[in-house]
This record gives C-alpha cells, structure tokens and sequence, in this order.
C-alpha cells in the first residue's frame, strides 16, 4: 500500500461551455511528496486543485486520490483530503473555538477526538492564544495557520492548499513553510499553487501550468537543467546603453533565451561555444558573470517559449 | 459508506453557526424582531384607509326639530363634522371649491312631512373624484341611515334613503382589521427573503460557500441549516406582531392560532425559499439585496390583494398573482383572523403555498448543485 501514489491522475480535463480552463493534464504524486502548481493567473491551477478536492466533477479523464475516484461525485474524495481556499480562511465574526467547532460539526468528527486534534494542532502550528480569540483581531499569517488547522482537523492523508500565503507578510510566508515541511514530515502529501518563485523553489516537484496545459513536471533542478541545459551570462552593462547590443544578441546562434532582470541582462546559450561566439563583441564596460537558473528564468523560458 | 444525502448533524452544525453569526451581529437581530413590529405599528396608523371627520356642508331649507335631529345623526356618527355653509353660493360651491366633501340638502317641509307621515326628502350629494375615499363613505351610509330612522321615529325598511347593504366579518368596516394581517404578511415575508437571499450571498462573495462544499456537506444540509435560525427568527416576529395587531390595533382573532402559525409557517417557508432563491442566482449580496427587495416588496404590496382586490385586476394579473405566496398567505391569514376559517376552506391557498415554497427550493438547489464553478 506505501508505495500506491497519493495522487494519479490521467489525461484530466474540465471544459465550462466551450472554455477548456484544464486540458488532458497528467501527472502523479507520491505519498508525503510537496507538490507545487505554478503558473499565472487563469493558468488552471485552482481549477484543477478544485477537481481534485471533488468539488468539481472532470469533464473527462481520470484521477485516483487516495485511491479514490469520482464514482459518488467526489464524496468519499472530500472525506480524505483536507482544502484550504485563496478566497476564505476563517469567519471574522466567530471565535477560534466556534470556527474550529464548525468544521469538526461539518465533518461529523467525534467531539472527543476534534478536542484531542485541536490540541495536536495547535502544538504544530504553535498557536497559544485563548480559543475565544475572535479571528477578526488575529494578523493575517496567524489566520492562515489557524485555517490550515482547521482544514487538517480530520487528520486528512493529502492537503490541498490554494495560494495559502497570498497577502501574507515574508516572515508569515516562511513561516507558513516550515509548517508545510512539517506536515509532509509527518507522512502528509501536501499540494500548494503559488505564483511566488522562491515558495515553488521549496516544492519536491513542480508542476508548471498555463492556460489549462501542464507545460513542465520536475524538480526545481530539473526543471532547471531541462530548459537550460548549456550555461547562463548575466550581464551588468552598469548603467550604460544596452538596446544595441541587445538586439544583435537577440539574433545570436546558440541563444535561448534573453530577459532583463532588473538593470541587468540573461543570457542562456545551447552551449559554451556559442555563448563565446555570441559575447566576442561585448563592450569592455559590460561585466559578465556566469549565473545559475531562478525558476524564474525556467518559468519566462518555458511560458513565453511557447507563446513564441 | 455513507449513502444518505442527508445527515442532520451537519445540518445543525451549519444551523448553529448561523446563529453564532446572528448572535455577534446585534443589528441584523434588532432588525428581525423589531422592524416588522415598528413597521406594522407604523403603517397601521399610516396607511388607514377609514375616512373620518368628512367635512358636511347642510343646506336645511327646513331648520325644524326633524332637520336639526337628521344633523345631529351625521355628526354624532363620528364619521361627519357638519358645518354650516358659509359662502354666498351655497353646498354645491363648498363642494366644488373643496371646502366639503359632502353636501346635504334637506327640503323645506322636511319636519312637517315626518310628523304628518308622508315621504320626505334629504339628498346626501358626495364629492366623487377620488372614488375609494367616496366608496369608503358610502359604507357609512346604511348605518347612518338606520340611526336615522330610530331617531325620527321611522320603521328602517320604510324609509329608502339608501340601499341597505350589510358588512360581514368587519362590520364597522374597521379597516385596519383588514390592513393590520396583510402587512404583516407583506413585511415578514420581505425580511425573510432579504435575511435569506443576504445569508447564502454572503457565503458566495466571501468564498466560504467553496470551503464548506469541499467537506462532506451536501448541499440540502446547507440550505436546511441556513433557513432554519432565519425561519425561526422571522417566527418570532410573526409572534411580536400577533401581539401588536391584538393589543394595539385590537384586530380580532376569530380563527385558530394554531392553524394561523402553520399559516405563517408555510409562507415563510416561501419566502426563504425565494431568497435562497435569489441568493443562488445571484450570489452577490448587492444584487441579492435589490432583487429581494422588488421580489419582496412590489408584488406583495401591489399584486396580493393588499391594496387592490385581486379580482377586479385584469385577467392577466389575476393568473400573475397566483405565483405569489403573498396573495395565498394573505388570503389566509385574513380568512383566519377575521372569519375564523377552518383548514377545509383554505385548502386551496395552504397547498399552492406549499407547492410554491417546493418549486423554488427545487430549482435553488438545482441551481446549487449544477453551478460550483464561477
């Protein structure tokens, strides 16, 4: 049973009229794995967390979570996993208690155990304010965290987790994250959107979606090393004209890819060569570095390479 | 395995949260329990459609004990202050310059005729431009007549002033009988739409609606949760306004309460069904808000029979309003408080009621169910 995949899923789609917002993605996640969606928004990254939380039915394909389809309209799907939504955390108006005893009473937990989970939970996340805290005084990350509990009160097997940390402040963001890697410590399988590169960074594997087309799956090193497989230039043309020289590159045999960051200039090349052949006519006040791949380099590569 | 599709914990648990929710927002219970009480109290002395104090203007060529007691019968009615004509052209220019209503002409020989026995002649002339204050004096008119009768010394068939009509249920046409049970009917009816249809909204626009659907709640127990604390706290508004109709506006109750609050219960039941309704369709609380409003509000107050008779509208309307749970309800809470009808004659207005709250929660969880996705 260990080595069954947390998540199978096969040639999922969802059409709303004749939009196709997900498009025959397929890919498989293991248990205790992070698994990230990454892409802009609309890509389909809520739409197929939806999915696969069964609150919405595929138009065709198929997907195994925990073992379970959608037979019974994604009820016995809605049982196992745990959800946490972009849009909603916890209602201002109740208290910590009220909000956590709502989503015990939604899933019928026993009160017993819900208190015992409580407990558990709030050690993880390391909440120790009173349960008659009303959640509208509590900040923005601590919110995100009680929510998180409250989505994993019925000791869910996978937790889906849609953009948890927009709107939050850094330090709640990083925060947020050893949480994650906590609960996936725990043998929890943990899949999380984002559209923040240095959160994807931290993900096992990456799924990279646009405009409903999973367009890449791998590590973040792999990702990496797959969309640029020969090395990278940075260049820092330090303040002086740049736009001559950059739309000759833009011509150069060899190149990649070519996308400012900030004041400066990437340059990735098929190979060592053809980077040398390409910088021989580089100004002398251009000061080159060899750099290594962001994600962020993979994602422009990968989404406008194939807008071009 | 769990095959129910619905389970009544879940129900509870969404029903006790609602009431969290009301109970942290004093005003939305303020609101429910006192509005439909300050509104029935409001608009019962407001809208009265009793004309009073109807200025007559008495042209007595007679000025015998006869003429001087058919005067005093009109303004001893309370419905009549009787004034002399003061300007040179007599009633019929008061009445034309609106300084009367009401012209009565009394002939010269009005006192002799009386006492001799022969038929004599008062004409009772009525301003008739805005024909519903004219209808509601020529109510009067038969008891005036009868008083009259008595104090002259007449036998009442004998003397034909006018047709003898007999008012049944409300017989001093006490119209805020009439009023008192139909507003009720109009202002519940609207707060538990508007309550409804702003609740689930809410759940929409705030994204919550999406986190309770990714539990195993189905939809049912989310409607039945919601509606719940709503429909009570409506019914307890009913309740403060069957205090109110009682003791402040003294409308008899000739029916049975009980009958009456399944009345009640059945038409709420309605109206939370057409906010859920609306909630479901538009699933913004703005627009859930002003839709509940002309749903809630215009038909009830124009369509039901409220104000105008249901059977003198065009045909049209008539089948129009038999999709209004208004026009049921208000059927039936006035043939209970006021003729103290039994459940057989108002079968009719209890079983559409009943259909109709059944269709509209059909089709908003048919909607609910069929619609998750923005």
């Amino acid at each position: 049973m260990k080595a069954a995949p947390a998540l199978e899923v096969k040639g999922l789609s969802i059409k709303f009229g004749d939009f196709t917002a997900v498009d025959k993605v397929s890919f498989s996640v293991n248990r205790g794995e992070i698994f990230g969606f990454l892409g802009a928004n609309g890509a389909g990254k809520t739409t197929t967390i939806r999915m696969l939380c069964g609150l919405l039915e595929p138009t065709s394909g198929s997907a195994l979570v925990g073992g379970l389809g959608f037979e019974d309209g994604g009820l016995g799907i809605k049982k196992i996993v745990g959800y946490m939504s972009q849009k909603f955390t916890l209602y201002n108006d109740l208290t910590v208690g009220e909000n956590l005893e709502f989503a015990a009473g939604l899933r019928k937990l026993d009160p017993a155990y819900a208190v015992r989970r409580r407990k558990e939970l709030f050690a993880l996340i390391e909440f120790t304010r009173p349960l008659s805290t009303v959640v509208a005084s509590l900040p923005g990350g601590i919110k995100q965290e009680l929510a998180l509990a409250a989505a994993m009160l019925h000791d869910p097997e996978i937790i889906f987790l849609d953009e948890p940390t927009s709107g939050v402040a850094p330090a709640s963001r990083a925060r947020f994250w050893t949480l994650i890697r906590r609960i996936t410590g725990l043998g929890k399988t943990v899949i999380v959107t984002t559209h923040y590169m240095d959160e994807a960074e931290q993900c096992g594997r990456i799924a990279l979606m646009r405009t409903g087309r999973l367009i890449a799956l791998g590590s973040p090193e792999e990702l990496k090393s797959a969309a640029f497989p020969g090395p990278m230039a940075e260049l820092n043309f330090n303040g002086r004209e740049a736009s001559d020289f950059i739309s000759g590159l833009q011509n150069a045999a060899g190149l990649l890819e070519l996308s400012p960051h900030g004041m400066r200039w990437h340059a990735a090349f098929s190979g060592k060569a053809a980077m040398g052949a390409a910088l021989a006519g580089l100004p002398p006040y251009v000061s080159v570095s060899l750099v290594k791949p962001s994600l962020e380099d993979v994602f422009i590569r990968l989404v406008e390479g194939t807008e071009r | 395995m769990e095959a129910s599709f619905f389970n009544i914990h879940r129900a509870y648990s969404i029903a006790r949260k609602e009431v969290m929710h009301i109970l942290r927002d004093p005003f939305t219970l303020a609101l429910t329990l006192g509005l439909p009480v300050m509104l029935v109290t409001f608009f019962g002395y407001a809208i009265d459609f009793e004309v009073r104090n109807v200025k007559l203007a008495v042209s007595d060529r007679d000025q015998g004990p006869a003429a001087r007691r058919l005067k005093e019968v009109f303004s001893a009615s309370g419905y009549f202050s009787v004034i002399q004509p003061v300007s040179a052209s007599g009633p019929a220019g008061m009445l034309d310059s609106g300084g009367a209503y009401a012209a009565l002409f009394i002939e010269p020989d009005f006192s002799r005729k009386i006492k001799g026995g022969a038929a004599a002649q008062a004409q009772l002339v009525l301003d008739g431009s805005d024909n519903s204050k004219a209808a509601a004096v020529m109510g009067y008119l038969p008891g005036i007549q009868r008083a009259a009768a008595g104090k002259l010394g007449l036998q009442a068939a004998g003397e034909p002033f006018f047709a003898e009509t007999r008012f049944l249920y409300n017989p001093e046409l006490n119209s805020r009988w009439f009023t008192v049970p139909g507003l009720a009917a109009i202002i519940i009816g609207l707060l538990a739409i508007l309550l409804t249809a702003l609740t689930v909204a809410r759940e929409w626009e705030n994204g919550s609606m999406e986190l309770l659907l990714s539990t195993p709640v189905r939809p049912l127990e989310i409607i039945a949760g919601k509606l719940a604390p709503y429909g009570a706290l409506v019914l307890a508004g009913v309740f403060f306004v069957y205090l109110v109709s009682r003791l402040v506006f003294g409308v008899p109750f000739a029916g049975s309460l009980p009958l009456y609050l399944a009345a009640c219960l059945l038409f709420v039941t309605a109206a939370l069904s057409q906010g859920l309704l609306i909630s479901v369709i538009t699933r913004q609380q703005q627009v859930a808000m002003q839709l509940g409003m002309i749903t809630g509000l215009l038909p009830s107050m124009l369509l039901s029979g409220f104000i105008f008779p249901v059977e003198s509208m065009p045909k049209f309307f008539q089948y129009l309003t038999m999709l209004l749970p208004p026009r049921w309800f208000m059927a039936a809470a006035r043939g209970i408080t006021l003729k103290g009808a039994d459940l057989g004659e108002l079968a009719i207005p209890f079983l559409v009621l009943g259909l109709l709250s059944a269709v509209m929660l059909a089709l908003a969880l048919k909607k609910f169910k069929t619609d998750l996705e923005p």
